[in-house]
């Protein structure tokens, strides 16, 4: 047989479409998922569980890349559900389903430096807004000196979620830093003693910061559990229309199942 | 197709047991004819040229409802960068053509800023050190100064970020800005540390050891007859070195900017990380608070937005980024080419 480079190449390519076919034709239905990056460890713990429970009848895709790219690729059918860290806003293209599954409090940081304990909503508006300049002006700030805003990027959920909760829906002072990730964030609040920002409460948890009580009580897990603590927002599973099939089958587990419930209360708070 | 190529010495049927995939690697090790190899390589050439073609095509398309709602105005000044971004976001899919409203010049400005002057500063760093390294450091710290320099041009930059971050700007932050800085700029812009200051140094220590290491080269290939010509003449090894060698090598400095340049403008994690994240313009006029003042860069801002990708507008407004960059590093090559033609003559190519 004579063979040129080019028809060998070609057998090459073949042969892996070839092999290739099968895994695609199986029987496993694949949920795609894309979106909230703050929802993403929930999420990508809650999919491993639910695989392991249902060997190889589901699998799972997961990407990344924030909460209204979440939104976009599943209003355009370029994934099953779209995971979104903040609530359903007006200019959200329509016939989108959104399900919540999980809630988690929204923290007022500061540098260890300066432990103040709590805030009122008052006072918070008057910080991020702009109205005080100095840390004099706040009573138990451990701190002397203009205040530091560290903010998020317009992109962050989270940022809309703490303007709705916090500031009225008032926006934060463009003097304020933005930070592109809640990593960030925890890190220049960590480095400047006059600093002030705001993370999810399992990043304010992790104690290189400072979590701020909101009018009288202290953000942690257990508050938010107990409903005592009120800034709190939810993540959701969203759908194009009404979810069907596997999806459907998966986002109602999360919802019901106690495997699901015990994976949600480590870090965030079941939704009933 | 050409099939001139002679059969390799052996018999045939010994090769006939092989398998096809490693009877075709067979053939294409033997020596290929000039034309085959001509066209092969001509074709694998014309495909990079293909891609640089398609890439800015696409992004210029892209970037295209930026330029249809104002022309070149979004270049300018006007209105705050961050109200716009965050108008594009909540538009959403179908996006009204105020949405396209963008006016990027404090980032413009701000990676011209950075650019330039930590370039300013790694030039002469890097010739004085590249000098130091080939024509008076003892033949060992040389033999060990030039894999170092390698080694250090190639630390990936989110390492110098992450130093940066971890190190400089609570450093900067804690103990050089005082609290009459703050307190004097603070209905403007808040000091924390992080800015030009921070950023340009980092910068300079990234780009300077990509220039050592191309000047040491170019050093290295002035021809030492050259140099004991100089000698002989009784001139000393200073004036040698800034008469001849220098002189001799500048295409080489110029083509060593030029690269550097490009890794400074094209820098987005380092920036993104250690810039303060603000669209603020340092204003010069505010004294040394100036290096402490916050800005973002073109590719810091792409970085920056990313997870906004999803809607149209804001999609639109980092590909106009994107292509702005692009355009920055042609008309580099383009000035760094136009530079060098004058000083060919006597140079040393690099």
């Amino acid at each position: 047989m004579h063979l040129s480079p080019r028809s060998a190449a070609s057998l090459v390519v073949a042969t892996i479409v070839v092999g290739a076919a099968p895994a695609i034709a199986s029987a496993v239905s694949t949920i795609t998922i894309s979106g909230a990056t703050a929802s993403y460890p929930l999420v990508q713990q809650l999919a491993h569980k639910y695989s392991k429970l249902n060997r190889n009848q589901v699998a799972f895709r997961i990407a990344q890349g924030g909460a209204q790219v979440g939104i976009n690729d599943v209003a355009a059918g370029r994934v099953t559900i779209g995971d979104v860290s903040r609530d359903p806003l007006p200019s959200d293209p329509s016939g989108l389903d959104f399900y919540p599954i999980a809630k988690y409090a929204i923290c007022v940081v500061t540098n260890k430096s300066n432990p103040l304990s709590t805030l009122s909503e008052a006072q918070i508006q008057a910080i991020f807004t702009g109205r005080y300049h100095e840390w004099s002006q706040v009573p138990g700030a451990g701190v002397t000196g203009p205040i530091d805003l560290i903010s998020r990027t317009s992109t962050a959920g989270v940022l809309t979620n703490f303007k709705t909760l916090f500031l009225g829906n008032k926006s934060v002072a463009k003097t304020a830093a933005e930070e592109p990730s809640e990593g960030l964030l925890a890190q220049q609040v960590a480095n400047d003693p006059h600093a002030i920002g705001f993370l999810s409460n399992y990043r304010a948890d992790q104690g290189t910061v400072n979590a701020v009580g909101f009018n009288g009580v202290a953000c942690n897990r257990a508050n938010a559990a107990s409903g005592q603590y009120s800034a709190v927002a939810r993540f959701y599973e969203v759908t194009r229309g009404p979810a069907t099939g596997a999806a459907a089958k998966f986002i109602s587990w999360i919802d019901t199942s106690r495997a699901a419930r015990k994976i949600i209360s480590t870090q965030w708070i079941p939704n009933k | 197709m050409t099939r001139s190529a002679p059969p390799l010495a052996g018999p045939a049927d010994t090769r006939r047991g092989r398998s096809i995939p490693a009877r075709a690697l067979e053939r294409l090790r033997r020596p290929w004819p000039d034309s085959r190899a001509g066209r092969t390589l001509g074709a694998v050439s014309l495909l990079a040229c293909l891609c640089v073609a398609a890439m800015v095509t696409f992004v210029a398309v892209r970037a295209w409802p930026i330029f249809a709602h104002d022309g070149l105005g979004w270049l300018g000044p006007g209105g705050s960068l961050s109200t716009q971004i965050e108008t594009m976001l909540n538009a959403s899919t179908d996006a009204p053509a105020s949405a396209y409203r963008l006016h990027v010049w404090p980032i413009l400005y701000g990676t011209l800023l950075i650019t330039t002057l930590a370039v300013l500063l790694a030039v002469p760093l890097a010739v004085l050190s590249a000098v130091f390294i080939v024509e008076l450091a003892p033949g060992p710290l040389r033999r060990a100064m030039v894999p170092v320099v390698r080694l250090l041009a190639s630390v990936p930059s989110v390492i110098y970020g992450q130093i940066g971050i971890l190190v400089l700007v609570p450093f900067v932050g804690n103990h050089l800005i005082t609290t009459s800085q703050r307190v004097a700029l603070e209905s403007r812009v808040q000091l924390t540390g992080a800015g030009l200051g921070v950023a340009v140094v980092i910068l300079t220590v990234m780009i300077a050891p990509i220039m050592v290491a191309l000047v040491c080269e170019a050093l290295g290939a002035v021809p030492s007859a050259w140099r004991e010509g100089a000698a002989a003449l009784g001139v000393n090894r200073l004036r040698a070195i800034r008469a001849l060698t220098l002189r001799a090598i500048r295409p080489a400095i110029v083509a060593a900017t030029v690269l550097a340049t490009a890794r400074a403008l094209g820098e987005a994690i380092m920036i993104s990380m250690v810039s303060g994240s603000v669209f603020f313009a340092p204003a010069p006029t505010d004294g040394v608070a100036f290096f402490y003042e916050p800005l973002r860069t073109l590719a810091s801002t792409i970085i920056d937005n990313h997870e906004g990708i999803g809607s149209p507008a804001l999609r639109s407004a980092l590909y106009a980024l994107a292509l702005l960059l692009l355009f920055s590093a042609f008309v580099l090559s383009v000035a760094g080419y136009l530079i060098k033609l004058p000083l060919r003559r006597y140079g040393v190519r690099a």
